[in-house]
């Protein structure tokens, strides 16, 4: 149907990432990896990227086919490549994942995991990048949001390029000296680009307008957001084009990462404003379970910016990375990203089913879908136990970790039934659940129906 | 304007009661969505609408079920949907009943 916004394999993107998410919490509560291994091991690393390659990139990527459209009230540029690269990012995850297995030792097999996952990921990620910065291209001038999100391009680009380096010197196949040096000291600017940039500086683009949309509020885009916005963006340029300036000249790091990080915390600190903001001058009192959970994450990520501001301060922050990152990853990045899932595919599965409905018949509202009552423990659940994990994090002790984790595990499986209920419409009053000639939505994948 | 036609333009009023914004979950035109509803004598309803946001993944949908709701009025022969972004719409614009509906206090723009 012309002009309705409805990314076919957005839910796609989700399933796959939420499958990512469940390994990936298992994987802690056995004991794989940090803590239990050194940060830079072979597990970590299989760890890490199934995080943040595997659950956090591939639910932004869903999310923004989904709702670049909506910042910029334009259609996607395609709906038909979302698939392929869903299909070469998943491929060249694995590919990573054996490759790391392969680096420690862990497999016994030729080093070829990494180029391929070299290749199939930079394919992935660029028909992501292709659909999305045309669809961000016809629309300009771009709105302040969408311009969070092309920054957040560049920073996917630049993830991806470093990755692409290091996967190639580390599978053998580069051996020019710049680039070696880049491998042996650019993953801080590495975890930056994708944590920082890819997914934080994304996610709150997004957030702004989704948090307005969602609670009533006016929509911003004053000074103070424009402030935020450069400072981000001049944070992020200097700790990649100023960070691997700086490797390939011998020049020192950290002096790099300490401006760019002043940069970041002013961005933060703006950031942080806005949104009291937002939830101040809310029209709507009461607000949903997934404002409310919004709250918790960005609470999380106030807590990283001040614990990294009190490392940094005390010189212990190379000691303490791991539990700023865990807060940063898991508290905030993940948190915002189940409580958005709840509300987004609430609101997917009833255009879906609903939408070519009304006028036609009665509709439930997209509240009706979910039961907020009974998902409110697992997110607080979730919320509780990654902040233990943190504090277990801290004083370095692998046994509650794992503990804290489980508890992680449970809470995730939980919500994903909620959602897995929402796109069956099991909790939706029956005399209104099918309307005539309304279809059950397939759980992964998302169609329009013509009306 | 006839007596008839205000009579219908209320007729497709009520009927356009059916469609419902989904995040909001209240009828599009106690929510302030409808601007305009016209009847012509030939039975023609011209319905200038807006949503709550621009580029609202429901915006067909809302378009959409306004046409088919105000076509099922009897004496309704067409109907034209114009979307509208002027004036942006406000929580203002919902009638007493949404707004005490959705907790919102009166007075204020944004």
């Amino acid at each position: 149907m012309p002009g309705v916004t409805l990314s076919r394999w957005t839910m796609s993107y989700f399933a796959t990432a939420l499958v990512s998410l469940i390994i990936a919490e298992l994987l802690m509560t056995v004991g794989y990896g940090y803590p239990n291994a050194p940060i830079r091991s072979a597990e970590s690393l299989v760890l890490v990227h199934l995080t943040a390659l595997g659950w956090l990139s591939l639910l932004m990527c869903g999310a923004l086919h989904q709702f670049v459209p909506v910042l910029v009230a334009r259609p996607l540029h395609s709906d038909v490549l979302p698939l392929p690269a869903l299909a070469c990012l998943v491929a060249g995850l694995a590919a990573l994942v054996l490759g790391f297995l392969q680096m420690g030792g862990l497999l016994s097999a030729e080093m070829i995991g990494f180029p391929v996952a070299a290749v199939l990921l930079a394919v992935g990620f660029a028909l992501v990048l292709w659909n999305l910065a045309r669809t961000l291209w016809a629309a300009r001038p771009l709105p302040l949001p969408a311009r969070f999100v092309a920054i957040g391009l560049c920073s996917i680009a630049a993830t991806v390029t470093l990755g692409i380096i290091f996967a190639l010197v580390l599978g053998g196949v580069a051996v020019n000296p710049h680039l070696v040096d880049i491998t042996a000291e650019g993953v801080p600017l590495h975890a930056i680009g994708g944590l920082g940039g890819w997914l934080t500086f994304t996610a709150m683009g997004v957030s702004y307008r989704l948090l307005a949309m969602f609670m009533l509020a006016p929509e911003l885009d004053g000074p103070r957001t424009h402030i935020g916005f450069y400072c981000g963006a001049a944070a992020l340029a200097v700790a990649i084009v100023g960070g691997v300036t700086a490797i390939c000249i011998g020049a020192s790091l950290p002096v790099i990462l300490g401006a760019s990080g002043l940069l970041g915390l002013c961005a933060l600190v703006l950031y942080g404003a806005d949104i009291l903001r937002l939830y101040r001058a809310r029209k709507r009192r009461v607000i949903e379970l997934n404002s409310r959970m919004a709250a918790f994450a960005l609470a999380s990520l106030a807590a990283a910016a001040v614990a990294t501001a009190v490392f940094v301060s005390l010189g212990a922050l190379a000691r303490h990375i791991a539990p700023v990152v865990f807060l940063v990853v898991f508290g905030w990045l993940s948190g915002l990203g189940l409580a958005k899932l709840y509300k987004i595919v609430a609101f997917l599965t009833w255009l879906e089913c609903y939408g070519p409905m009304l006028g036609k018949a009665p509709t439930p509202r997209v509240q009706d879908l979910v039961v907020e009552a009974r998902a409110v423990r697992w997110f607080v659940l979730y919320f509780l136990a990654t902040w233990a994990a943190t504090v277990a994090l801290f004083f370095q002790n692998p046994t509650a970790f794992q503990v804290c984790t489980g508890l992680m595990l449970i809470a995730s499986l939980c919500i994903i039934g909620q959602l897995g209920r929402i796109r069956r419409l099991l909790d939706v009053n029956p005399t209104m659940r099918l309307p005539t000639g309304a279809r059950l939505p397939q759980l992964l994948r998302c169609s329009v129906q013509q009306r | 304007m006839t007596t008839a036609t205000v009579a219908l333009d209320e007729q497709v009023k009520e009927a356009l009661r059916l469609v419902i914004d989904p995040e909001l979950g209240y009828n599009i035109v106690d929510l302030g969505l409808v601007y305009d509803v016209a009847i012509a004598d030939s039975g023609v309803a011209n319905i200038t609408m807006t949503t709550t946001t621009r580029g609202c993944p429901a915006t067909s949908y809302l378009q959409a079920g306004a046409r088919d709701a105000a076509r099922s009025v009897q004496g309704i022969e067409s109907v034209d949907v114009t979307l509208t972004y002027e004036p942006p719409w406000t929580p203002q614009m919902m009638s007493v009943e949404a707004k005490r509906h959705l907790g919102i206090a009166d007075g204020g723009g944004w």
